[in-house]
């Protein structure tokens, strides 16, 4: 019988292997090499022709590439241009952080990413077509990262309106957020310009220079091409004139007259672009006012650069292991309230969130990056504050597949029995198993509210029957939760994790987005990290040391004595 | 353990057979879309005729969806917006509506002097339905002073994603070189904004008004084809009507459209 299973697979798989080949051979020439590298690493995701449809791409969001319509998002080109050999290069060896593209350094060779390169191009034929190579971005205009040149870039990135997508502090949460969609008709979420390590195409203030002038083809995100400044073909001081002109209630005659030359200069600047990019040759003048244009708007978006680089910590925080554990500090009698000041002054454990992939349904496109956590604890209480960036504030919208209520929320684990020892078995970490684990959920809904629940595995949660005192405040400003929890160490209820100063306690997050569709089991998570109440060093220490010190001198002293006496005896 | 090996690539190589099987069939959406000449060739018309109609609606008129308006509550908001992707007027009469000639090869010049703008007013697009001659710049005007983001879905021509900041009055657009259409344009700032335009290789495109009414005029004496476009009731570009226009003589071509 197996035999027969087996030899019937191999038959089906030969036909398959056939069938496809027969397939292939529609394909569009290129290296024989290339499209066998792409149809084995690469066709799954994008699909054999491409299209950005295969077979897993149902799942993902961002979406992979549809390489039909040659839009590419990470480019070292000018707006509308393609992008160059390199660049597809780039990307296939680096991949796309915060997406499902891997990096292929390890997994594919420099010359077969070479060869997928080439290939990946015959599905446009923009690529074949082009009389030129793709103009790229100079960056020989550099503005240097000071503080006058991110205070302009900040200024800038309010005037361009940046914050409706990006919002108020770049958390991605700017009102339009939302309701965003790429080329292709699919969610776009704006990115987080708070956490560059999630930036495609990488954070450099270089790279986000290119991104924001080139554009990301095909994204949510429109060009910044030079006419969308405003005042294009004004000089810097001449284009705040005209925008603080226009902001006036109502103008004299003279100051209408001297918006209108500047609107007349400025039109004129746009034509000349506008014909530059419809391929009209331009006339030495015309040119020169061209490139003096640029001059301002690359320099505007250096400055621009220098801002979101600014808004970003220099690289993404450890996690919470090894040195990093989350460390709660003994404080002598009340606990920080949420605004306490004492908070501001401990640094925060860095729990990464990962989709749930284990159990359907499953998250596979997570969009919160991580929770970051600190801890205070006194004689008889514990107090956390946990913080996670969420773009959108979402208490009660309906899913319309289940009927399902989303909201924003969040999960802390813990075992009910800490295990004794490190070798001494965790719960699960999917929320227990024959482990039990004690949970403390609070939902956006309810901020003033956590529910402790008692669980044998992800959907098999109970909200426990006696609810302890649990002290709770949660808020949601410019995309980012912040929850206060405040719990006594020790309680009457055997259902409760119980704690002790020195022991080290398991503990796990899971989160939900709303916006996300998250819901059950379908979350972010983290797997199991650890937390101990740090002990205090004993206040002994102020006695015992000097006690003994004393002691030993004395000793040697006496010892000295002694060795003086019997030497003088002998003598 | 070979057999889960095979099994598991077997399914793996189903998976993506059949996948390109159905990525094949992906191109059905095409038949929304305008129909235009291949070649058209300006020229002087002399005793042109007009053909002019009333576009109807026929079936139940839905009630008319009121847009949520979820930012810029001040500006967008002033005055409530509806949907306009149906607009049945007196005697169901059809709005936006582009009715047009599917197989001229020659005739009329495009005005020059015309204006080709959309205005963002209220936080909406006017007009919903905007013809733009291919050769010519699409003028995006921003009267409401606050930031909007044109972004017009093209698949022929590269799609335009520009943002039009709040201290930008007047955007012209780069004109395109192939015709297509139509295809939406949206504000990605305001996601309930939505208009429609064609770039177009001739001038023989109507868009109807309140009324549900067209007019081509000056129109070469010929046979022609006669099709229609509506974003709610699609289109009869495959089968459309036939048209006999006569030296400065008028025709009447009504249309009665459904629900598609």
């Amino acid at each position: 019988m197996r035999i027969r299973t087996v030899a019937l697979l191999i038959i089906l798989f030969g036909m398959l292997v056939v069938l496809s080949l027969t397939y292939a051979q529609n394909a569009p020439e290129a290296s024989e090499k290339g499209k066998q590298v792409y149809e084995n690493s690469c066709a799954h995701c994008h699909g054999v022709e491409g299209r950005g449809d295969g077979s897993a791409a149902e799942n993902l969001l961002p979406k992979p590439r549809d390489f039909t319509r040659g839009l590419y998002k990470i480019r070292s080109t000018e707006t509308g241009q393609l992008p160059t050999d390199q660049d597809l290069f780039d990307i296939i060896t680096e991949g796309m952080p915060g997406s499902s593209m891997p990096p292929w350094e390890t997994a594919l060779s420099a010359n077969d990413r070479w060869e997928v390169t080439a290939y990946i191009k015959t599905f446009y034929d923009g690529f074949k077509e082009a009389e030129t190579p793709p103009k790229q971005i100079s960056l020989s205009g550099k503005v240097a990262n000071s503080e006058q040149s991110v205070e302009t870039g900040k200024a800038l990135y309010s005037e361009l309106g940046c914050v409706e997508c990006h919002g108020n502090i770049g958390r991605g949460d700017g009102t339009s957020a939302p309701d965003l969609t790429d080329e292709w008709g699919d969610q776009s979420w704006p990115a987080n310009l708070t956490q560059g390590w999630n930036f495609r195409g990488g954070s450099d203030t270089e790279d986000i220079f290119k991104r924001f002038v080139g554009g990301l083809a095909g994204s949510a995100m429109p060009a910044f091409e030079g006419d969308s400044f405003p005042g294009f073909g004004l000089t810097a001081e001449e284009s705040s004139r005209m925008i603080e002109l226009d902001n006036k209630d109502e103008m004299t005659e003279a100051e209408e007259e001297e918006s209108a030359q500047l609107y007349e200069k400025y039109d004129a600047a746009v034509d000349i672009a506008l014909n530059l990019a419809e391929g009209t040759e331009l006339s030495a003048e015309e040119k020169q006012i061209y490139d003096d244009a640029m001059k301002v708007v690359y320099e505007k978006s250096w400055h621009l650069a220098n801002y979101v680089k600014s808004l970003m910590p220099e690289k993404r925080p450890e996690p919470a292991i090894g040195n990093n554990v989350l460390r709660s500090q003994y404080v002598q009698g009340e606990l920080p309230e949420m605004d306490d000041a004492a908070w501001g002054t401990l640094e925060a454990s860095y729990f990464p969130l990962v989709g749930q992939v284990v159990i359907e349904p499953r998250q596979f496109n997570p969009t919160v990056d991580a929770v970051n956590v600190k801890s205070y604890y006194s004689d008889t209480e514990v107090a956390f504050l946990f913080i996670w960036d969420d773009r959108t504030h979402t208490t009660d919208e309906t899913d319309e597949e289940t009927g399902k209520i989303l909201e924003d929320a969040l999960a802390v684990q813990f075992p009910v029995k800490v295990p004794q020892g490190p070798t001494a078995p965790k719960p699960y970490f999917l929320w227990g198993g024959r482990l039990p684990v004690y949970l403390w959920h609070w939902k956006a809904s309810a901020p003033e509210q956590v529910t402790e629940l008692t669980a044998k595995g992800i959907s098999n949660a109970e909200v426990q029957e006696a609810q302890g005192e649990l002290k709770a405040q949660g808020t949601y400003t410019e995309g980012q939760y912040k929850l206060w929890v405040k719990r006594a160490l020790k309680t009457d209820d055997k259902k409760d994790l119980q704690l002790d100063p020195g022991v080290f306690v398991p503990i796990a997050f899971s989160a939900w987005d709303g916006a996300n569709g998250d819901v059950d089991t379908k979350r972010v998570m983290t797997s199991w990290y650890t937390f101990v109440l740090e002990p205090v060093p004993s206040s002994k220490r102020f006695v015992y040391p000097p006690l003994i010190a004393l002691l030993s001198v004395g000793f040697l002293f006496g010892l000295r004595a002694f060795v003086q006496r019997r030497n003088s005896e002998e003598v | 353990m070979k057999s889960y090996l095979l099994a598991s690539l077997t399914i793996l190589l189903v998976c993506c057979y059949v996948g390109t099987v159905f990525a094949a069939d992906s191109d059905a959406g095409d038949m929304e879309m305008l129909v235009f000449p291949e070649n058209y060739k300006a020229m002087a018309v002399n005793d042109g005729g007009t053909i002019s109609g009333v576009v109807k609606f026929e079936g139940d008129v839905p009630e008319k969806k009121a847009l949520e308006i979820t930012k810029d509550e001040k500006v967008c908001g002033a005055d409530e917006k509806f949907d306009e992707s149906l607009v049945v007027g007196e005697g169901n009469a059809l709005k936006n509506t582009i009715v047009y000639l599917i197989d001229i090869s020659a005739g009329k010049d495009f005005d020059k002097d015309a204006k080709v703008e959309i205005d963002q007013k209220g936080c909406k697009f006017t007009p919903h339905i905007q013809i733009v001659p291919i050769g010519a710049r699409l003028t995006m005007l921003n009267s409401d002073k606050i930031m909007h983001n044109v972004h017009i879905f093209s698949k022929i021509n590269k799609p335009v994603n520009k943002a039009q900041p709040k201290a930008r009055r007047k955007m012209p657009l780069k004109a395109v070189k192939k015709a297509e259409g139509p295809v939406e344009v949206k504000c990605d700032v305001h996601g309930w904004m939505s208009a429609w335009i064609s770039y177009v290789p001739h001038p023989y495109f109507a868009v109807t008004n309140e009324k549900g009414e067209f007019t081509l005029e000056n129109v070469p004496a010929g046979e022609y084809k006669l099709g229609y476009w509506h974003e709610a009731c699609g289109t009869n570009s495959k089968a459309p009507v036939a048209v006999t226009v006569e030296a400065a003589g008028t025709v009447t071509q009504d249309f009665t459209l459904k629900l598609k």
